[in-house]
């Protein structure tokens, strides 16, 4: 009994680190020390589940900006037509650590209006 | 979309379905919900059965508690099938190459393979025991098992976003 006890154990602390170890992508891969805005006009907008994003050509490159959920954009007024294709936008955020050209927003500005994401 | 995953996984994210579950203002939030919900019905149920045959609620009857919570469990079970289904479908392409996801699955595969042999081995042996009757140590190990394979498949289900 104390030796099933011992291998299950070891199993599932061998599943948690594994996973560390592989890490890829999610939200804990974005570098909040090194905040970023990107101005310019929106070339692409998929407002889709789990998360909006658009396309910005911003003065150095173009830029895929995650956002929020779509409910939570409509909950902050940030609706579909509010990111579309051709609005041009402030966006200020936190660079990806592993996808280059991609960060995640922590609040836009489009139309003078600014609107928080988290 | 990520063309990194098989044929088929693309072809399942960018099906009519699963362009429904992203644009939709509720769907995809429902089925999150759900998820959570469904794996709280599930493991209250798995937990109670695994305390059981652990050993503890000695006074009651193990046969009459396995039947009222495997009936809890299976209707959990099928809830988060139908609710994973539905948050799968709207990201198929990343989510089946993320090896946490399939971390997951291998685990899922080997509790249902724990639940298989307890059912056909352990369960009817355990099943007309009376009250405060010892349980075969079988019961016990498949047991422990079972509750850390299924905290294991709920750590690696909330860990997919991070991976």
């Amino acid at each position: 009994m104390k030796h099933t006890r011992a291998v299950i154990a070891g199993f599932s602390i061998l599943a948690v680190t594994t996973m560390a170890a592989v890490a890829h992508h999610g939200w804990g891969s974005y570098d909040a020390s090194k905040p970023v805005t990107v101005d310019g006009p929106i070339l692409t907008s998929t407002f889709e589940n789990p998360h909006a994003t658009i396309a910005v050509k911003g003065a150095d490159k173009i830029w895929t900006v995650t956002l929020a959920p779509t409910s939570r954009m409509e909950a902050r007024g940030a609706r579909a037509d509010v990111v579309a294709v051709g609005k041009t936008v402030s966006a200020y955020g936190y660079p990806s650590t592993v996808e280059m050209n991609e960060m995640r927003a922590e609040r836009i500005t489009v139309d003078g209006k600014t609107y928080e994401l988290r | 979309m990520t063309e990194a995953a098989p044929a088929i996984f693309v072809a399942i994210e960018a099906s009519g379905f699963g362009a429904a579950i992203r644009q939709s203002r509720w769907l995809y939030m429902v089925a999150n919900v759900g998820h959570i919900v469904s794996l709280m019905i599930f493991a209250g149920a798995i937990a109670v059965m695994d305390m059981r045959m652990a050993g503890a609620l000695a006074a009651t009857s193990p046969g009459y508690v396995l039947k009222v919570a495997r009936r809890v469990a299976i209707i959990g079970f099928i809830c988060l099938v139908i609710s994973g289904a539905f948050l799968f479908t709207a990201e198929a392409s990343h989510v089946i190459v993320n090896r946490v996801f399939q971390i997951k699955l291998a685990l899922i595969a080997l509790g249902l393979l724990n639940i298989a042999l307890f059912e056909i081995l352990i369960a009817p042996k355990v099943r007309d025991l009376p009250p405060l009757t010892p349980l075969p140590s079988e019961a016990r190990a498949t047991a422990f098992a079972s509750i850390s394979i299924w905290i294991a498949v709920a750590v690696c289900g909330r860990s997919i976003a991070y991976f």
